[in-house]
Order: structure tokens, then sequence, then C-alpha cells
């Protein structure tokens, strides 16, 4: 959304805009609720989705929490708490492209120089899952393409 | 007069220990008053345009002739010397602790972010042949090639000297450093070998002899120096 006004404000230089133009902001107010509503809930049952999440990925692969010798689960926690509550924000302004701009592009560097891709892929795979048990399908729907987009800029396809 | 300049930057002021902020609007804070633009780390920083580099690569070559690349690498060194000082200073502050305590790969990672905010280009470093004594560097949109343009031979002389200066000071050992392939030479990005002046020569007379990026990686990974 803000990345779409600030385009908005450039494009329509000197002139008024298009109803095509401005088609975004109408989209926006009408899933408003919906965004407001998943944002609140995701708040609410942030702890839950760490803790399942976790648990299911332990019963996956439990070395994915170690690092030789070193178990890294409370720096894992730290951080998904992290990039859960940016993709909240993500989600209920509808802007993607600051998430990107923001925060993935650089935690992907400090992912790949810990090498937790592999670790990081699965996590944004198991929360795709774990949320669609809280959330109703259209609160599941605005979560998990961010997610996915996550998934992708930080999880294994990112090298 | 002395005028002090307020540094304050509003997010780092709310939030002191966000390791992310290197967008625009967060990592630099312009001070329209004072004519300021500083960054997150305090550093006083400058806008300059395109002209700007034509003219200093261009100036240099008027005044010092084929010595300009020289000039401009032995610029970088000092500057990479003097950064790994500021960077010693800025990281410990930011992460509370040494940065010989820190993983290496991090600690580059964190040392090129505020370059990529300032235009400087994206990195990619590759150390699997750090026991080996050399590594390289990938630089994605050079601002001095993107500049320059197709020139036909390399030209990022300034990143060679910052790559030799910095590491030199991160290893205390002297490092040098060559661009084996530039964007100025119509390939899509810039390559940088760090090592010991050995191989820098011999990458070098290699170079010379026509020999491109991926014969100079072969022949340092098959462990061929000029005798």
């Amino acid at each position: 959304m803000l990345s779409q006004l600030k385009r908005l404000s450039l494009e329509v230089d000197g002139r008024y805009a298009s109803d095509a133009e401005l088609q975004f902001m109408s989209d926006y107010v009408k899933s408003f609720n919906l965004r407001l509503q998943t944002y609140q809930k995701l708040q609410e049952i942030e702890s839950k989705l760490i803790e399942q999440t976790y648990a299911k990925m332990r019963s996956l692969d439990p070395t994915l929490f170690m690092q030789g010798k070193d178990d890294f689960t409370s720096k894992w926690k730290t951080d998904t708490i992290r990039t859960l509550r940016y993709i909240a924000v993500a989600v209920l302004i509808n802007d993607p492209d600051t998430l990107r701009e923001r925060f993935l592009i650089w935690f992907q560097t400090v992912l790949r120089s810990f090498r937790a891709e592999r670790t990081t892929d699965v996590t944004y795979q198991v929360l795709q899952e774990v949320v669609k048990q809280d959330l109703t399908p259209p609160q599941a729907s605005l979560v998990c393409p961010i997610l996915e987009l996550t998934r992708r800029s930080l999880g294994l396809t990112s090298s | 007069m002395v005028t002090l300049i307020n540094t304050q930057n509003p997010v780092k002021l709310k939030y002191p220990k966000k390791h992310n902020h290197y967008g625009f609007r967060e990592f630099f804070t312009f001070d329209a008053d004072k004519g300021t633009i500083v960054d997150w780390n305090e550093g006083h920083n400058l806008l300059t345009t395109e002209d700007f580099i034509i003219g200093l690569v261009e100036g240099l070559q008027e005044e010092v002739g084929d010595a300009s690349a020289a000039t401009m690498y032995v610029i970088g060194c000092e500057w990479g010397q003097k950064d790994a000082f500021f960077f010693e200073k800025w990281f410990e502050k930011e992460f509370d602790r040494n940065m010989r305590q820190a993983s290496l790969l991090f600690l580059l990672e964190t040392w090129w972010w505020p370059f990529t905010s300032q235009g400087w280009g994206r990195w990619e470093i590759d150390m699997g042949d750090r026991k080996q004594g050399f590594m390289f560097i990938n630089i994605f949109d050079s601002a001095v090639a993107r500049t320059l343009g197709d020139v036909g031979k390399p030209v990022c002389f300034l990143y060679a000297g910052l790559f030799a200066g910095f590491f030199t000071e991160l290893v205390k050992k002297q490092l040098s450093c060559i661009e084996i392939q530039c964007y100025s030479m119509g390939e899509t990005y810039c390559k940088f070998l760090v090592g010991g002046q050995d191989r820098i020569d011999a990458a070098a007379f290699w170079m010379n002899e026509g020999a491109n990026a991926r014969d100079i990686e072969k022949r340092l990974r098959s462990g061929d120096l000029l005798r």
C-alpha cells in the first residue's frame, strides 16, 4: 500500500489519476477489516504459532536447530518472532515490497552468512501449514503469500 | 564558529538496537536546514552525480596519466584502512561485542551494508579459497563502472584499493587486490581477487596475457604461480 501510494504520487504528476490507477485504494479499503482482524489474530496467537512450528520442525528433523554442537533454538525463536511481526505489518498495510526492501534483503545476507537457509526454508513452509489451523481461509489467504515470499527470499531458493 | 551537527536519527533514538536499518530513509538523516546528510553510524555523507565520478577519473588521468589507476588504488587503500577502524567502533557499539568475536561472514556482510545503502553496489563474497590465501568478491552495479560504461578495460581501482586496505587491517597482514573482471569490459558484474602480492602479480600477468576471470580462478586453484 505504501509503495503503491508512493508510486501513484510519482506517476500522477500534474494530472488526475484514472479510475484504474485508483483501483488499489478501493481494494485496500474493502480488505481493511479483514487485514486488521488478521493482524490482531496474528498478535494473539504469536507464541502458539511459534511453539507449534517449533514442535513440528523438531519432529521432522531435530538437527534443524543445531549448528555443529550448538543448539540455536532460542536464536531461531527470536528471529522467527521478529520476522512474523514484520509479516503481520506487511499484511496489515498490504505492502510486501516494503517488507522485502527494508527487511528481507538484509536478513537474507545475515542468514546466508550463518548458513541457516535450510532451517529458514522449512520454518516458513511449516508456518504456512500451522497458520491455516488458526486462521480462517480468507485470513490465511492474506498471510500465506507473504510467508511464501519470505521463504523464497530467505530459504534455500534465495542462494 | 563551530556548528554542532544534530546527528539524532529519529529511528535510532527509538530503536537503538535495530539492525535492519539500511532503507534510504532509515539509514540517512537529512537535515535540510543545516544541509547535512548523516548516516546511521554518524558518518557524514555527500551526494555526488555521475559527472563527479567522470570528473574525478578523467581529471586524474589528465593530471597523472597512466598513474591514475595506481593513485585511485592508493586512495582506496587509505579509505579501506580508515574504514576498518571506523567499522570496528560502530560494530562494537551496535552488537555489544568485539568484531573479532563475531562470525567472519556475518562481520563482512555487516561491513558492506552501509556501502550498499550509499550506492556502491551489492556484493557477494566467495571465501571458499580463504585457506589457500585468496578470495573473490563480486560487485554488482559498481558506481564507477556503471558511470563510465563499456570502455573495454577494468576501471574500479578505487574498489580494489578499498578491499585491499580493509582486509589488510582486518587480518593484520599485507593484502592486495586486483579487479579481474569489470562491468566496463562488457561483463555483467565486477570481480575482484584479494590475496598476497605474489598472487595479485600473477593474476595481473595472466590478465595481460589475455586470461579472463575464469582462467585466473582455475590457475590459482590449481596452485599455478609465477616462478
